[in-house]
């Protein structure tokens, strides 16, 4: 900003000449800048993108080629045949129904909750609402490893062990805290005339809810999809620990099958862990507008 | 004075009432939640297998086994694989939980005495009176007792170590495969005059355990198995004089290892080896699942070098199988398919599903019957004694004290008497738990 406000007047003050010679010279400059930024942003971005490119080629590698000439070889072969049996003989189709029937209803149910919950931690005056959020904030900052022998026996109690329920509940309860501690710093600063202006128009709560604070708060709405379904679909901690028949487990605990005892097929590994990903890179690509403008807008205030 | 000497103690009785209280709420809301699983469970009827047999290829030959066990009507098993890593970490849940599975997949030995110490292992030794257990040898008998006398746990096949190399490559060097511990430093020093790194070791990126291989293999050799056992018991210490020894004769080796051993993991070490790179390496059949199919016949090993022949040999044969929970509701089926994994038609059909390089724990069971395989069986077979590994003679516990004395050994040999001392302090810990 300051430099083209600089430039403009010295331009205007310049001789004919001198002006040609320097403005052919000034171009030059930001031509080598450019240059010298777009090398390194791209050498950046290889360094990035080289583990993906290598789990990629690997996964299209046989097997029979990386034992015989190492993992870091360039490729000798081409076959398709990892992600067939990582799909079919390590069961990763069950494996990610398992995981979206999961992740969807977690993520829909923990941000309809913690939505609400902001919203009346937010906009009304309750009593206590400064020690609840507290709380919310500390049940984050316990770590869940403590929690594991915990979780697993009170599902077994319920009934729940061995369920999909019990992981969508655990994964709700863990999720929630933090949602709202996110979606009530967001919903903090929507200006109070637009509430008030509703409440004139006769709007109860559950209208206000509905039809002025969440249209509102879509943008962090649709951040905190992305971040959470992220979460809850690269979980493997919670699906092990209240889980047990491999049938239902989710796709992250199945890549971790295709390890065996002793010996790892890299191939099929790389195969099933593109598979893996496959879904969480659809769901940042869908929101990832909405990803970067709830970050700001949550900054900015 | 009196009431102050008395309130403490009452209050602790409290406290102690309260807690038994708890408990006992607990404990009936466990059998009430175990009578409700168990009605759920009895009308499905099959005996429950946990397996940690995860990899494709080992999950095939699970599920062939369990289908031609249910062909055979009667009692129906179900599988349910769960990743080897997640097992491991998990067993322990598994067997204490209300509702456990009826049978696994896990160790002889130590490890399976350690459950079975807690009252969370069947036992089985009535089916181990008749059927093909009873011809089972008495080493095997021995191995799947617990220290208080019963049977708990069925083999199922077993692996053996030995330094592997390629046959064409040792042709093409002109040596010999070594007897003694003389021979075999002089076959390191030909590799090493022409140019090979002469043992890889993989105890890298995840796989430092494959050190304790040499490890266990000198002290067997030098202080027989005996002591090797009891000194992973934790009855005797690692700064013992027999210790040092087997570090002094690891030293008289160590310049031949490949100096990249302790960074690539073993599965690295092994192509690094198929690639001629290095010339032999100490490690468990199981690293055969890790080549090529085509070099698999070039494959060749070694009995470990016999240092004092009047120590009894013995040799590493890890062997696999089974255990029942203890809270299983289907003690009778559970104990049929046990007896059923014992046969040899289980476990041959078991070997022709998964890669072939174990061998079956019944004598009379065929193996693949490759040279290779043939020549692990005789080894075995001709030991006096037999020991597990590692972990599996002591526990998993111990297993990296062991390797983190190891890898600093390997790094600076020096320092033994300063990475002993840590390691039986570390150990210390582990055994008094």
């Amino acid at each position: 900003m300051t430099v083209t406000e600089h430039l403009a007047p010295a331009r205007a003050a310049d001789g004919g000449g001198a002006r040609a010679a320097r403005a052919a010279r000034r171009p030059a400059r930001r031509m080598w800048g450019t240059a010298a930024f777009h090398a390194s942003a791209g050498l950046l971005s290889l360094i990035w993108l080289v583990p993906i490119a290598v789990v990629l080629i690997t996964a299209t590698r046989s097997f029979d080629d990386i034992a015989a000439n190492g993992l870091g070889s360039l490729p000798h072969s081409f076959t398709l045949g990892g992600f067939r049996q990582a799909w079919v003989d390590g069961g990763q189709q069950q494996a990610l129904i398992n995981s979206l029937i999961v992740t969807v209803p977690t993520v829909l149910l923990s941000l309809l909750l913690a939505s609400m919950a902001a919203f009346a931690l937010s906009r009304y005056d309750l009593p206590f609402r400064r020690a609840l959020l507290l709380l919310m904030l500390a049940g984050n900052l316990l770590p869940p490893q403590i929690l594991l022998i915990p979780v697993s026996k009170l599902s077994e109690q319920l009934g729940l062990y061995d369920s999909l329920y019990a992981l969508i509940g655990v994964q709700i309860g863990f999720g929630v805290g933090f949602y709202v501690f996110v979606l009530h710093g967001f919903m903090r600063a929507i200006p109070q005339e637009i509430q008030q202006a509703a409440v004139i128009d006769g709007a109860g709560p559950w209208q206000i809810y509905t039809r002025v604070i969440l249209p509102l708060a879509k943008p962090a709405l649709a951040a905190l999809t992305s971040l959470s379904f992220t979460w809850i679909f690269n979980d493997l901690l919670w699906a092990i620990t209240v889980l047990r028949t491999d049938t239902k487990m989710p796709i992250t605990a199945s890549l971790l099958g295709l390890q065996g005892q002793y010996v790892s097929q890299w191939n099929v590994i790389a195969a099933g862990s593109v598979i893996a990903a496959a879904p969480t890179v659809i769901v940042f690509l869908r929101f990832q507008r909405h990803f970067v403008a709830g970050l700001n807008l949550g900054a900015v205030k | 004075m009196n009431t102050e000497n008395f309130t403490p103690p009452s209050r602790r009785h409290f406290l102690a009432g309260a807690g038994a209280v708890g408990a006992a709420a607990l404990m009936s809301g466990c059998v009430t939640s175990s009578s409700t699983g168990s009605s759920s469970q009895s009308s499905s009827g099959s005996v429950s297998l946990q397996s940690n047999l995860s990899s494709p290829q080992a999950k095939t030959a699970m599920q062939d086994l369990v289908a031609a066990y249910d062909k055979r009507g009667g009692t129906k098993a179900s599988l349910n694989t769960v990743a080897s890593e997640t097992f491991r970490t998990q067993l322990p849940t598994y067997l204490t939980s209300a509702n456990p599975p009826d049978l696994l997949t896990w160790y002889p030995g130590s490890v399976a005495d350690g459950y079975a110490r807690k009252n969370l292992l069947l036992d089985v030794s009535d089916i181990w009176q008749t059927g093909e257990l009873a011809g089972y040898s008495d080493a095997l008998k021995k191995l799947c007792t617990d220290s208080a006398g019963a049977k708990v746990f069925v083999p199922a096949s077993y692996y053996w170590w030995g330094l592997f190399y390629k046959k064409s490559n040792f042709a093409k060097w002109g040596v010999q495969e070594p007897k003694t511990w003389d021979e075999f430093i002089a076959l390191c020093e030909k590799l090493k005059s022409k140019g090979v790194t002469p043992i890889g070791l993989g105890a890298g990126g995840g796989t430092a355990w494959v050190a304790s291989a040499w490890f266990d293999y000198l002290n067997i050799r030098i202080n027989g198995a005996r002591y090797h056992r009891e000194l992973l018991a934790g009855k005797h210490s690692f700064t013992d004089p027999q210790v040092h020894k087997v570090f002094d004769k690891w030293a008289e080796v160590l310049p031949y290892f490949d100096p990249n051993g302790t960074a690539l993991a073993f599965q690295d070490a092994t192509t690094a080896m198929l690639n001629n790179r290095t010339g032999m390496m100490l490690i468990g059949t199981f690293f055969a699942d890790a080549a090529p199919k085509d070099q698999l016949d070039d494959i060749d090993f070694f009995q470990f070098p016999i240092i004092d022949p009047s120590v009894p040999v013995a040799e590493e044969g890890p062997t696999d199988g089974y255990f029942a929970s203890a809270r299983t509701r289907h003690k009778a089926q559970v104990k049929d398919l046990m007896s059923y994994l014992a046969t040899a038609e289980a476990q041959e059909i078991y070997l022709k599903g998964s890669s072939g390089t174990s061998l079956p724990t019944n004598p009379k069971a065929k193996d693949s019957g490759t040279p290779l395989v043939k020549k692990g069986r005789a080894l075995i077979e001709s030991a006096a004694d037999v020991t597990q590994f590692f972990n599996r003679d002591s526990s998993d516990a111990l297993q990296p004290t062991a390797d983190n004395a190891l890898t600093k050994f390997i790094a600076k040999p020096k320092e033994v008497t300063s990475i002993l001392t840590a390691w039986q302090r570390d150990a210390q810990k582990i055994w008094s738990q």
